[in-house]
């Protein structure tokens, strides 16, 4: 392999292991607990707009309209809702397993996936709609902490390439005598009989 | 009696700033490799050189932006059931920024309908050439052919044009008839300015789209630039810069012996026409291989392209219903949260974003010991940074637009207008979001990409700037503090 090709793999591994190193200093392990919320929809948000919760907990969740007919679509837990203005119950579904709709008062979900899911406004409600949305973030967030050790990993990476780029032009430019190996490694040649 | 004694000063020998000679404006040498398509792509050439090759591909792009501007006249006003938003703002905006921009330079510039009629008024022509003379140039041109004002001959009013139209951001991208608006304004402004002013002046220095374009196509995957620049040197009539009887000059004012970077190049294939010498290839080329920000007005648009992309990630992507309240004013009547945000706006894009780049700068100067390289250089050399950055988070910011809000284009095709028409069988096409959970990934890809070519470049620019690798090394950890700093920001609105 050629010193780009090495490089690359170390930038790579040392990015990845920022990744790990993130994901683990994240790693929580409270125990699972009950929230009961609830999520009033008005043209263009929800409130609340950020629901933070740990892996595990169960979520019972209630969903008023404060104005027009609004969606409340959650990504990654294939859920969908339909709120009408100022009523108790809503319309529910899940679009994976069909178009039917069942009426409820509350939903409960246990959040089995790590990470942030956007719930969004599904049914057209007037201008800005295809931006209506809230968080759902489920501790510990891994893919945002990952990211983070990823991030600082692959500096840390481009900057052991860049210190190794100096070192081999200060050699080049004889500036710096050969690493020791190297200059084993010369020797050896050297000296081997041919 | 007292007595003023004026102590002499003593007299220090003299200090010599040399001055750094003014680095002459020869074109950049070429870095990697370099593959010319005209060669490789059969026909690719031919089909170029056809005089009406810019009219073939205006044609359709004139018809569907007709359609568009009927839909948004006449069409409903609810943006994602009117074609002109779902096309414009999800499918045309997603194109732009993550295909043309990156794998095709200024495409959009040479197939961009908005200067048709300007052009067609400037030249009386569609397709064919007129010789003659206009000013020092060899086409017969009409209209008054003034040269723009010298001062005004950068891209600061693009930036002030584009940083004003995405204020209104929340407006523009959600009604249509706001859209239709801000188009036909532009239209109308290139088609005066081109009956006062010579070539494509809107495009040159008004245009809020090109501004970005000219900066973000410096990644571009392909350039248009001359096989051999001695050949240019030596050419007697500079059949690309001042027209022939084959083609007409360059609508941008280009000498191909000197165009090295493709902020300024809208790959009109004129010159493919008017060079008497067929010194002109289409190169195939490493990402992000114009490196050289030569301007503060270039640099500034990196600063506000950054911001916007921040702004735009809060606003849109983001949970906040007062942010939205704020910025969705002619709804809201938020008059005052409005100020707020276009206070804050304006003031991250021109001043904090690039008062933090100062301070990086500024440590950057001091660690690698180069206090004598002139601020302005450093400043512009390193602010190329801000290009592989800012081009990547646009793209990691549009990718749930579409992702989220394609299917929204399945449904406008059969009823473009929200009429209730069903021509394609496809009117009530759900709104069905793809893959929503794990468009994060990608998004962190992105990112990661934009920061590598930040992180390298950073390393490259050090060396250019300090001729040193030491110092490059040291220069490299304040600008990549900054690089880091930008990534996590968009990690944190994307992920966090």
């Amino acid at each position: 392999m050629n010193s780009l090709g090495k490089s690359a793999v170390v930038v790579v591994l040392i990015t990845a292991l920022g990744g790990f190193a993130g994901a683990w200093i994240a790693w929580n392990s409270d125990e699972p607990t009950s929230h009961y919320i609830s999520i009033k929809a008005r043209q263009y948000a929800f409130e609340p707009s950020v629901i933070r919760v740990n892996r595990g907990d169960t979520l019972h969740i209630k969903l008023i309209s404060l104005d027009v007919v609004h969606g409340f679509f959650l990504e990654g837990y294939d859920l969908d809702a339909e709120i009408f203005a100022h009523q108790k119950s809503f319309n529910i579904r899940h679009p994976s397993k069909g178009k039917e709709w069942s009426e409820v008062n509350e939903f409960t979900l246990i959040t089995n996936r790590r990470g942030k899911f956007r719930y969004r406004c599904s049914h057209t409600c007037g201008s800005m709609h295809p931006f209506m949305q809230g968080e759902l973030i489920v501790q510990p967030n891994t893919p945002f902490h990952a990211s983070v050790g990823g991030t600082l990993g692959l500096f840390v990476g481009m900057l052991w390439i860049f210190a190794q780029r100096r070192k081999t032009r200060l050699f080049d430019n004889g500036e710096m005598s050969a690493p020791p190996d190297q200059s084993r490694r010369a020797g050896d040649r050297q000296a081997a009989p041919h | 009696m007292s007595e003023f004694v004026t102590e002499t000063p003593e007299i220090e020998p003299k200090t010599v700033i040399r001055k750094r000679p003014r680095p002459k404006k020869e074109p950049t040498p070429v870095k990697g490799f370099r593959l010319d398509l005209f060669d490789w792509i059969p026909g690719l050439k031919k089909f170029v050189r056809l005089r009406s090759f810019q009219f073939l591909v205006i044609l359709p792009n004139l018809f569907v932006f007709h359609i568009l501007f009927i839909a948004g006249i006449f069409g409903t006003p609810v943006g994602n059931k009117n074609i002109m938003i779902v096309f414009i703002w999800i499918l045309w905006w997603f194109i732009l920024i993550a295909v043309m921009v990156p794998f095709a330079s200024r495409i959009w510039c040479a197939i961009c309908p908005m200067p048709f009629f300007g052009d067609w008024l400037q030249r009386r022509a569609l397709i064919k050439v007129r010789s003659g003379k206009t000013k020092g140039i060899k086409n017969k041109m009409f209209g008054r052919n003034l040269r723009w004002p010298k001062r005004f001959s950068n891209i600061w009013l693009q930036n002030i044009t584009f940083l004003t139209m995405c204020t209104f951001s929340a407006h523009l991208v959600t009604r249509p008839i706001v859209t239709v608006g801000v188009l036909g304004s532009m239209v109308l402004l290139a088609t005066v300015l081109a009956l006062i002013y010579r070539m494509r002046t809107f495009c040159n220095y008004i245009c809020p789209v090109s501004g970005f374009l000219s900066l973000y196509a410096m990644t571009a995957t392909v350039e248009l630039r001359s096989k051999d620049t001695d050949v240019c040197l030596k050419c007697k009539t500079k059949g690309c810069r001042t027209g022939s009887e084959d083609g007409w000059a360059c609508p941008w004012f280009v000498y191909m012996g000197k165009l090295d970077r493709n902020n300024y190049c809208s790959l009109c294939m004129e010159c493919m026409k008017s060079c008497p010498n067929d010194n002109i290839a289409l190169n195939l080329r490493p990402f992000a291989s114009d490196t050289q920000i030569r301007g503060y007005d270039e640099a500034w648009k990196g600063f506000i392209m950054l911001a916007l992309a921040m702004a735009y990630s809060i606003i849109l992507l983001g949970p906040s219903g007062t942010i939205k309240d704020w910025a969705n004013v002619a709804e809201t009547h938020a008059w005052g949260g409005f100020a707020i945000y276009t206070l804050i706006l304006w003031s991250v894009a021109l001043v904090i974003v690039p008062g933090i780049f100062y301070g990086c700068i500024l440590l950057t100067r001091r660690l690698a010991k180069a206090t004598h390289i002139p601020m302005k250089e450093v400043f512009l050399g390193y602010s190329y940074l801000l290009v592989p950055l800012g081009l990547l988070a646009w793209i990691a910011f549009s990718v749930p637009l579409l992702f989220v809000n394609g299917s929204y284009i399945i449904s406008v095709v059969s009823d473009p207008l929200g009429w209730g028409w069903d021509i394609f069988g496809t009117a009530d096409f759900p709104w069905t979001p793809l893959w929503p959970e794990y468009l994060v990934f990608p998004q962190i890809a992105l990112l990661l990409i934009g920061l590598f070519y930040a992180l390298n470049h950073s390393y490259q620019i050090g060396e250019r700037l300090f001729g040193s690798s030491e110092a490059a090394l040291k220069g490299s950890i304040p600008m990549g503090v900054f690089s880091v700093g930008i990534t996590l920001a968009f990690l944190k609105f994307f992920t966090g």
